[in-house]
């Protein structure tokens, strides 16, 4: 019995001192966060039905454009990551490069909506706008978030000594969101006066 | 506990500001100057005469001043700091006249008596390089503005100089608020609202008038009443009545949570005003230090308290537990544990330095303790961005 509780107390001690429970605080915390991600980029697939029928009503002949931001839209919200899947980095590049079209897709029509002044003028679309501005920047700062999380988390699973719990244990290192299209970043746009 | 002074600091932009000021070439210049007077004195010492131990005490020292010497020099960075949160109206930009300022205030501090909500005003000459909207963030994760679960807090931010690009207008509105406050409300605030009187350079009446738009729509959401509002017979939501201050009204149930949240304050209270400036002394005051400094030393004291009591005594008194000798893994464990306390102490430390520099740095060091402290709410980047 003395020795039970021993090795009980023991073990406690062990595992504390090792960041056992820092992993699962850390681990919880990764998966709130990255459930408000999820959270914001849901949001803003929401506002998009209104945004392109408001913008239909003015600019119906831009379909390309309308069509291509449904068309991203539904492959955006048809790849749901779960906190359970997000130890694959694979699940994640998905994810992201969805999301990424979508985003991609969003901002050309904002720039088609620029050529349509009674468009810009209307209440709705004006209220739209700043709705999805909004999201936009609410998924930008829970990205941040979620990369301080993570980053909070691969720290303590790579340092010493609590490496070597997350060894034990099996807690790897998380993937994390990345720049998007990192090669068109890098390479200087071409600005042409001459086409028009 | 490690997480604490990077949340206060905005986040996941935290790390890679940080990535940015150590490349900054001037201070790495100004960092290899100053190493490099701190390696000059690890020489000479070497050469003075001593038992190893003393060597490796007086290099454990030098490793310590070179973390101070490094983390002093993160605390210096290209972006704009968040100011100290001394008031409600915080005027860097000089568009207020003393009165004027003083005037707002006291319309924000009764509004706040009255609902428990907490609205601040921050005009800044310019947030460059960042964005407004990246600064107004950083600020609002730092003064936590609203109270804690209910998160009634709005932070208007004006950048006087921005560049159009970075926007010179924003609303950042606590997560509580959204459902009144919206996005689109917020940019008819800054659009119809305030940019008309800036426009022609009235900035005391488009702010006066972007206040009253705001705690108008606040009004519509139905917030808990602080306690006090109804009389000295408080309701306290927070479940503790915290002594002579509860009376002042607004101290929730945060005060318990030391390092949680501050305490939603009010002027007139010199109670409220000892314990701000006495958190303020303590390091990151509202933002959560004082309680990591707590839970530092009981974090890793325990452990190693358990250590001694069940590990160290067994074997001093030997045969006996063989359970614990069995395998020969004893000196391991010791080894191990030793390690994982002094890490944690190490790191503690570290964490410790940085945010009491960091902080100092952004005056919160210095601050003479306003009555003024965000109540523990949460921003998650909704809100408006504009222009006049």
């Amino acid at each position: 019995m003395r020795n039970f509780l021993a090795m009980s107390v023991l073990a406690t001690v062990l595992l504390s001192g090792c960041g056992y429970n820092e992993f699962q605080a850390k681990d919880e915390a990764v998966k709130a966060q990255w459930g408000e991600v999820v959270n914001q980029y849901q949001r803003r697939a929401d506002l998009i039905p209104n945004l392109v029928n408001t913008v239909k009503g003015y600019a119906s002949h831009e379909r390309e454009t309308l069509e291509a931001v449904t068309r991203a839209r539904a492959s955006a919200t048809s790849v749901q990551v779960t906190p359970e899947v997000l130890n694959n980095p694979g699940a994640l590049q998905k994810f992201q490069q969805a999301q990424g079209e979508l985003t991609n897709a969003l901002s050309r029509l904002m720039v088609v909506a620029e050529k349509y002044p009674d468009l810009k003028a209307d209440a709705s679309f004006r209220d739209l706008q700043s709705q999805l501005e909004g999201t936009e920047n609410r998924i930008t700062v829970a990205r941040q978030r979620y990369i301080a999380s993570v980053q909070d988390f691969n720290v303590l699973a790579r340092r010493f000594p609590t490496n070597l719990t997350a060894k034990m244990f099996g807690y790897d290192v998380k993937p994390s969101f990345t720049v998007e299209n990192e090669k068109s970043i890098s390479t200087a746009p071409t600005v042409d006066f001459n086409k028009k | 506990m490690a997480t604490t002074p990077r949340q206060t600091r905005g986040g996941g932009k935290a790390s890679s500001r940080d990535e940015d000021r150590l490349s900054d070439p001037l201070i790495d210049r100004d960092l290899a100057r100053r190493t490099g007077g701190l390696a000059e004195h690890a020489r000479r010492w070497s050469i003075l005469p001593g038992s190893p131990w003393l060597r490796v005490v007086i290099g454990v020292a030098i490793l310590l001043l070179l973390a101070l010497v490094v983390t002093g020099a993160r605390a210096a960075d290209g972006f704009v700091a968040v100011p100290a949160h001394a008031a409600r109206v915080t005027d860097q930009a000089g568009m207020l006249n003393p009165q004027q300022r003083s005037a707002l205030d006291g319309v924000l501090a009764d509004y706040e008596r009255k609902t428990g909500s907490q609205i601040a005003i921050l005009l800044v000459p310019s947030t460059a390089p960042e964005a407004i909207e990246q600064y107004s963030i950083r600020v609002a994760e730092a003064w936590k503005l609203g109270r804690k679960g209910i998160d009634d807090g709005v932070l208007l931010v004006v950048a006087k100089d921005n560049p159009s690009s970075l926007r010179r207008l924003r609303i950042e509105a606590g997560r509580g608020v959204q459902g009144t406050l919206t996005d689109a409300q917020s940019k008819r605030v800054l659009q119809d609202v305030i940019a008309p009187h800036f426009r022609q350079g009235d900035f005391y009446g488009g702010l006066a008038a972007g206040v009253s738009a705001i705690a108008t729509l606040l009004d519509k959401e139905h917030f808990p009443a602080p306690p006090g509002a109804q009389g000295s017979a408080a309701p306290t939501d927070g479940g503790i009545a915290s002594g002579s201050a509860s009376a002042s009204g607004g101290v929730a149930g945060m005060a318990q949570t030391a390092g949680a949240g501050g305490i939603p304050g009010n002027e007139g209270s010199n109670a409220t005003q000892n314990a701000a400036s006495s958190r303020s002394t303590n390091g990151p005051g509202s933002a959560g230090g004082s309680g990591d400094g707590g839970g530092w030393s009981a974090g890793w004291l325990f452990p190693l308290l358990l250590f001694g009591v069940f590990v160290v005594l067994p074997m001093l008194r030997g045969g006996s537990r063989r359970g614990l000798r069995r395998g020969g893994w004893g000196s391991d464990a010791t080894g191990v544990l030793l390690g994982a306390a002094l890490g944690n102490a190490l790191s503690a430390a570290a964490h410790r330095s940085s945010g009491g520099s960091s902080w100092g740095g952004a005056g919160f060091g210095g601050d003479s303790g306003g009555g003024f402290s965000g109540g523990g709410g949460t921003f998650d980047g909704g809100g408006a961005s504009g222009d006049w």
